[in-house]
């Protein structure tokens, strides 16, 4: 990567998570089974969500982002590292998706101003007769279930778990900007989840 | 104490987990399915937080993906017991200044709800009313995204930035960067 | 408190007003240099993810500015902004998205303004003269948020021509979560107009292009009809226009909100007739944008501030009391 000129100050940026996926690789790589699981678990809303664009026929989608992960697994001794897990998953899924589409000879669906208004009223009303409507209708009460959680919490749960998902901020820097110590914002983020998922429950089950 | 079990998990999802504490919570995870989907839920949260609706996962995905491996040969080819060393080099985060700013914006009380409500400027009285925070008005049901759209946005936007933040931001359009992770983005973006 | 003490007391104010108004001042002469100067220079962008070589070219002609930025490596994508327009080649998707430029080109309009009340919402401070950089003699200035909702700036900036040769933007923290660095700077006399014109070819590429010509729309009060009930404090809006879409004879509403420094643009479009998106963040380098939708219609906050921040914008978008929000049919739009 670029090289750095002593003296010059560091412009790093944090790489919790990054670090985290990266010794998930390893261990997998070592063939422990269990750590590609939880890199599935963790990313497998992403690429659902990115194959179901990409792709003309929604449908597809689950098939194709089982087949996006088994290539990565596949190819999981290739990986070096030398860019985010994710970076490197999301390319492994774009090809996926890509190489189903040409192999059933339909265009890619790249650009949405391809579209006449009568194919998206098509692809909107296949969405609608989906082999899995309760996918779409499902996903619509999590996300309400999860803002009305969300809006419940104390004011200090709240403020750790969005600080840590939305804007993306280290357990340091949330405790910095909390003024509080690392392990209470470890915990404040648990206890939030904590009460996301028990509202989840009902709907997962 | 599953508690604690179950922190460990938030704090490895959030890579926040020391790598000592890793291997016991892996081997716990192999063996209990329940903490696996709590896991998973985890993740589900974060993701419904940042991108709100459209589609997931179907649950039987990770149990599929692990079937259809399970067919698959073990990992061949590049592996080390060292692990990824040499040619990973991830940047330390280096704080800039020594005494936040923020933290006086959270101490007030009122400023720890400005993570979510931002106070209005009451100098902007004529077009502004303190309104209480209000839940998402809309039911969505995913629809395809408009991510060219998003660039021209982006682009219009940008006149009217400073010239420094101008040059900015249309460097970002310039730069491809496919593994935003927090992001349900994708504009423009090659393999 | 004595005599002395309050004399003290007054100096180390005034000094330090002094300083706010230098740094100021300092920030004011970085905008004119890049917006008025012929240069053309390589620098990297990074964000932590990966870093990236671009060059940029900037041209003043006849009052008017023209510049060129172009990725060197990885997206070999390029911008080009031209008299009428700014022209985005996207090779790696083979488009080229066609945006008309908001300003008119003129350098005056061009240079921002910060104005007394900057100091409200930002701490303003410049280092002592010394600071090397690229063999140059810099300052740095910082520019710090004074709460969580924007971000914060450090700038490393030419003593002889206030060009910025490192900025780093930071969030709330005091943690960069951008990096420009320039690794070589030519400012010139004057630079030949070619050098400007785009080195991407473009053929067989799609030119994503807006409708030149609008339906006229019905009149609309100046904020366009539309507000946001939530901003943070030292916004306010500089302008209100409306933003051509590709494939739609209805325009978006363009606002935009500035506090001297960061700016955020909310724009306000018709919604799919197939039903409501779901609301989306998305990111690119230090700008955000938050997509909601709102009355049948979508509702964007973009900005150079963190999520949250256009997050709680976007979703606090109203249509103004009294104002018939437009049906989204070109019929209306024939008056």
């Amino acid at each position: 990567m670029k090289s750095r000129e002593p003296g010059d100050e560091d412009a790093g940026l944090p790489a919790g998570t990054e670090q985290s996926d990266l010794e998930l690789v390893r261990r997998a790589q070592q063939n422990e089974r269990g750590a590609f699981d939880l890199l599935v678990l963790k990313y497998q809303h992403k690429v659902i969500k990115l194959v179901a664009r990409l792709l003309r026929d929604p449908t597809e989608a689950e098939d194709v982002a089982q087949e996006a992960f088994v290539k990565a697994y596949r190819a999981l001794g290739s990986f070096r590292g030398d860019s985010a897990f994710y970076t490197w998953l999301y390319r492994i899924a774009v090809n996926t998706a890509r190489n189903s589409i040409a192999s059933r000879q339909r265009r890619p669906l790249d650009y949405e101003v391809e579209l006449s208004e009568s194919e998206q009223n098509n692809v909107a009303a296949r969405l609608k007769h989906d082999d899995t409507p309760e996918a779409t209708v499902l996903s619509e009460e999590i996300r309400q279930t999860v803002n009305e959680a969300i809006e419940l919490l104390p004011e200090d749960l709240r403020t750790a778990i969005v600080l840590r998902e939305i804007e993306g901020l280290s357990y340091e820097e949330i405790a910095t900007a909390m003024d509080c110590p690392v392990g209470t914002v470890r915990s404040r983020i648990f206890r939030a989840r904590e009460a996301i998922d028990r509202a989840l429950k009902p709907l997962l089950d | 104490m599953t508690d604690q079990i179950r922190e460990q998990l938030s704090a490895l999802l959030d890579g926040e987990l020391p790598r000592d504490e890793m291997g016991l919570l892996m081997r716990r995870l192999d063996k209990d399915p329940e903490l696996r989907r709590t896991f998973g839920n985890y993740a589900l949260i974060g993701e419904t937080l940042r991108a709100p609706g459209g589609r997931i996962a179907a649950p039987s995905l990770a149990a599929r993906v692990s079937a259809a491996i399970g067919e698959a040969p073990a990992i061949v080819g590049k592996t080390s017991t060292a692990g990824p060393a040499a040619t990973v080099e991830l940047p330390q985060h280096v704080a800039l200044w020594k005494r936040p700013i923020v933290r006086t914006a959270l101490a007030a009380s009122a400023a720890v709800t400005a993570v979510l409500l931002i106070r209005p400027d009451v100098t902007q009285v004529a077009q502004l009313e303190v309104t209480p925070a209000s839940s998402f008005a809309m039911s969505a049901s995913p629809t395809p995204a408009q991510s060219q759209r998003l660039a021209g946005y982006l682009v219009a936007h940008s006149q009217f930035s400073t010239p420094m933040v101008r040059r900015n931001l249309l460097s970002s359009l310039l730069a491809a960067d496919p593994g935003i992770t927090r992001v349900s983005y994708e504009m423009g973006q090659a393999p | 408190m004595s005599r002395a003490a309050v004399c003290v007391a007054a100096c180390l104010l005034a000094f330090s007003a002094r300083a706010e108004d230098d740094a100021r001042a300092w920030i004011e002469r970085m905008s004119e240099s890049l917006a008025t100067r012929n240069y053309d220079g390589l620098f990297t962008h990074s964000t932590g993810r990966q870093a990236e070589t671009m060059r940029i070219v900037h041209r003043v002609d006849n009052g008017k500015s023209f510049e060129r930025l172009v990725s060197l490596d990885g997206s070999g994508r390029e911008i080009v902004r031209t008299r009428e327009e700014v022209h985005a080649y996207l090779p790696d998707r083979r488009v080229v998205i066609v945006e008309p430029r908001g300003d008119d080109g003129s350098l005056l309009k061009s240079l921002p303004t910060p104005g007394p009340a900057l100091d409200r919402n930002y701490q303003l401070a410049v280092g002592p003269k010394g600071g090397r950089l690229l063999g140059r003699e810099v300052r740095v200035i910082d520019v710090r948020p004074k709460d969580i909702y924007r971000y914060g700036y450090r700038l490393w900036l030419d003593e002889d021509t206030a060009m910025p040769l490192q900025s780093i933007v930071t969030n709330g923290i005091g943690n960069p979560i951008e990096v420009i660095r320039f690794t070589q700077l030519q400012m010139k006399d004057r630079i030949p107009a070619h050098d400007i014109e785009p080195t991407v070819d473009a053929t067989g590429f799609q030119w994503i292009r807006t409708g030149r010509k609008l339906a006229a729309m019905p009149q609309l009060p100046s904020n366009g009809g539309w507000r946001p009930l939530r901003l943070p404090p030292g916004f306010r809006l500089v302008a209100s226009r409306l933003q051509p879409i590709p494939g739609s004879p209805m325009p978006a509403q363009h606002l935009i909100f500035s506090d001297g420094i960061a700016a955020i643009s909310i724009f306000i479009e018709p919604g799919a007739q197939t039903g409501p998106r779901p609301p989306e963040t998305s990111s690119m380098g230090s700008a955000n944008a938050y997509s909601t939708s709102v009355h049948g219609h979508v509702v964007t906050a973009i900005g150079e501030v963190p999520a949250a921040t256009v997050r709680e914008i976007a979703n606090s978008v109203v249509p103004v009391e009294g104002f018939e929000v437009p049906a989204d049919s070109p019929a209306s739009s024939a008056r």
